[in-house]
């Protein structure tokens, strides 16, 4: 019956309860949504990254990322990627020829990491077709084609079919050239791929260099959601001596960037619970006050304290047990809503593409948050009720009684 | 035997300021059955007095036994449970739940017993058929006449069987009708269920009805006159 007591409690005075009851759904979903459009940035920032240009897991000559130094070769690394393709949860590998140099048109210059590319692999691994605005995937011109990105393009005032000349130093130390034709221009959220990334097919490359088939990088792309550990522990048994790195080792700053944005879940979830806690305190001691000399009667007639505090308790739960599920599904149908159509972000895509985020919005929240945020309201309500459960026992029945 | 038995019950205010007696040295006894007034002006003590005896409030001096237990050493957490299997109150303004029902406000107290479900709905409706409002019991206080609100806080406080039932001035709220109806049914329970009444009041109606009546006056008994 104290369950059924407080049920009925908690609707005596409906606005009130309405009132904590929507402050509540507010904050639930206020915090859902907060945290959905924070991790949509962060989700979407970190899936280009990984899916456009680091990949999960690469392989490098351990000697090669020192100083990238165009003699480090991955032995036997065409093989290697061959094989690794086979692997259960690979997706896709592919290999690239690395080179620092630089890129100059007729107007200007600038530093470039030259990639020699295996262009059909390529496209599996990084999708990089999908990512052109211009021009084609290396169609259309048999001679030295070459991509970049929109930002060198301009940089460079270069457009499709405009001449460019690669400069780098080769094998033995020597400055070489190689004159090239832009045939595709592409944009992405990542800063490398927009200004520092020039694309070229790898046998194009490899004549220049005179390097042959060798290769200096392994890209390995997973299948969705797979641990990369699996992965990186069957290479280094399989083969020995290579330096293999997940995307969290070769672009810490998005591990550090995925560990932030879920700090940032319970910082904003802190202060929305401190708003909740106040509300919920100054309500249920407004409703203990106003029930004071009924309360004095419970324990006048035998209810002891240890009931009154759990029927103020179970009251504070109540309201928060009907709140937090309207929250939730309020939060998570905004969420569905906006994750499928997106928010258009493009009045400030300049601003937000400096910091390579993309301009269309698409927020992310994982199941495991709805699960925490229920916890956290169900914590809070019972925090919120303390104090006024606490005034309710130490009450004196003899006054209570008597109060008007 | 004796149910209540008071010895030099003193209830001083303010004992470090400026002292007020409230209950100045009261003996008494009431026995098993009786049907007791306790009568006298306003501020006299006799709401003090009840208190002492129902274990609400600590006597400054002197001791209380109810059923042959000293409740003046008890700490508070056991005299709730002593009140609760041993007193029924009844108060000048019902006091009952008002989201509950009638039905659901006797069988609250018997439930804190820990009485099962059947006996405490027989109960229930055995108390509400004796004080003539069974037809109410899934109604809710606020749709009862205040008469029939105090029938249910006596049915309340009868619910558990206690030892004796205090009433702190029951009538006071209440119009000719429904005070003669509710005396006619409490005296009436005082001889069915043998139920021990103790009452504080200064009205009239209930003086006639009382066995037993007490008058206080500056916190001291003047008259003790059983009928």
């Amino acid at each position: 019956m104290l369950l059924k007591l407080s049920w009925k409690n908690v609707w005596r005075s409906k606005a009130r309860s309405f009132v904590v009851i929507g402050s509540i759904i507010l904050g639930v979903w206020a915090l859902l949504i907060g945290t959905g459009f924070m991790n949509g940035f962060g989700v979407s920032y970190m899936a280009d990254v990984i899916n456009h240009d680091v990949s999960n897991i690469q392989v490098h000559n351990k000697e090669f990322k020192k100083d990238f130094d165009i003699n480090y070769f991955v032995s036997n690394g065409t093989e290697k990627a061959a094989k690794v393709r086979t692997w259960p949860h690979v997706k896709a590998t592919t290999t690239r020829i690395i080179i620092n140099g630089m890129i100059s048109s007729p107007k200007k210059g600038a530093a470039v990491q030259i990639r020699g590319i295996d262009i059909a692999n390529e496209q599996k691994v990084t999708q990089l077709d999908s990512l052109l605005i211009e021009g084609s995937y290396f169609k259309g011109l048999k001679r030295h084609p070459i991509i970049i990105g929109s930002k060198l393009a301009k940089t460079l005032h270069v457009k499709l079919r405009s001449k460019v000349v690669l400069t780098f130093t080769n094998d033995e130390g020597l400055i070489t050239a190689g004159a090239f034709r832009i045939v595709g221009i592409v944009k992405s959220s990542s800063v490398k791929i927009n200004e520092l990334y020039a694309f070229v097919k790898q046998k194009d490359l490899a004549k220049i260099t005179s390097i042959g088939h060798q290769v200096h990088e392994l890209a390995i792309l997973l299948e969705p959601h797979v641990n990369e550990a699996a992965t990186v522990a069957k290479y280094n048994q399989t083969y020995k001596g290579d330096m293999v790195e997940t995307w969290k080792e070769i672009a810490p700053e998005l591990a550090l960037m995925q560990q932030m944005y879920n700090q940032m879940l319970y910082i904003l979830m802190l202060i929305i619970m401190t708003a909740l806690v106040f509300g919920i305190v100054n309500t249920m001691l407004m409703a203990v006050l106003e029930r004071y000399r009924e309360l004095g009667m419970l324990m006048a007639v035998g209810m002891g304290k240890a009931n009154v505090y759990a029927m103020i308790l179970i009251e504070t739960i109540y309201l928060g047990l009907v709140g937090a599920p309207l929250g939730l599904l309020a939060g998570w149908l905004t969420l569905s809503y906006y994750s499928k159509v997106g928010v258009d972000l493009t009045e400030y895509s300049e601003g937000l593409e400096s910091f390579g985020y993309s301009s269309i919005l698409y927020p992310y929240l994982e199941n495991n948050v709805y699960l925490i945020v229920t916890f956290s309201v169900v914590v809070t309500a019972i925090i919120g009720a303390l104090y006024p459960a606490w005034k309710a026992v130490k009450l004196n029945p003899v006054e209570a009684l008597h109060k008007i | 035997m004796s149910i209540i038995k008071a010895e030099n019950i003193t209830k001083t205010y303010n004992e470090s300021t400026i002292p007020v007696h409230a209950i100045n040295g009261i003996n008494l006894q009431i026995e098993e059955g009786e049907f007791t007034a306790i009568v006298g002006p306003s501020g006299c003590g006799k709401t003090t007095f009840l208190n002492i005896l129902g274990g609400l409030d600590k006597a400054t001096k002197g001791s209380v036994e109810v059923a042959g237990v000293n409740i003046g050493e008890m700490p508070d957490s056991k005299l709730i449970d002593f009140r609760l299997k041993n007193i029924g109150f009844v108060f000048q303004a019902y006091n009952l739940i008002p989201v509950l029902t009638n039905k659901e406000n006797i069988e609250f107290i018997m439930l804190l017993q820990k009485k099962d479900k059947k006996e405490r709905e027989t109960r229930a409706m055995e108390l509400l058929e004796q004080m003539g409002i069974a037809d109410k019991a899934n109604l809710r206080p606020s749709e009862l006449s205040g008469g029939q609100q105090q029938r249910v806080a006596v049915a309340r406080a009868l619910a558990s069987k206690p030892a004796f039932i205090l009433a702190d001035e029951p009538t006071a709220n209440l119009d000719s009708k429904s005070t003669a109806t509710l005396l006619d049914i409490m005296a009436k329970m005082n001889q069915e269920e043998k139920a021990t009444f103790v009452f504080s009041t200064h009205d009239q109606r209930v003086i006639d009805k009382a066995k037993r009546v007490i008058t206080l006056e500056d916190g001291v008994v003047i008259s003790d006159v059983t009928r």
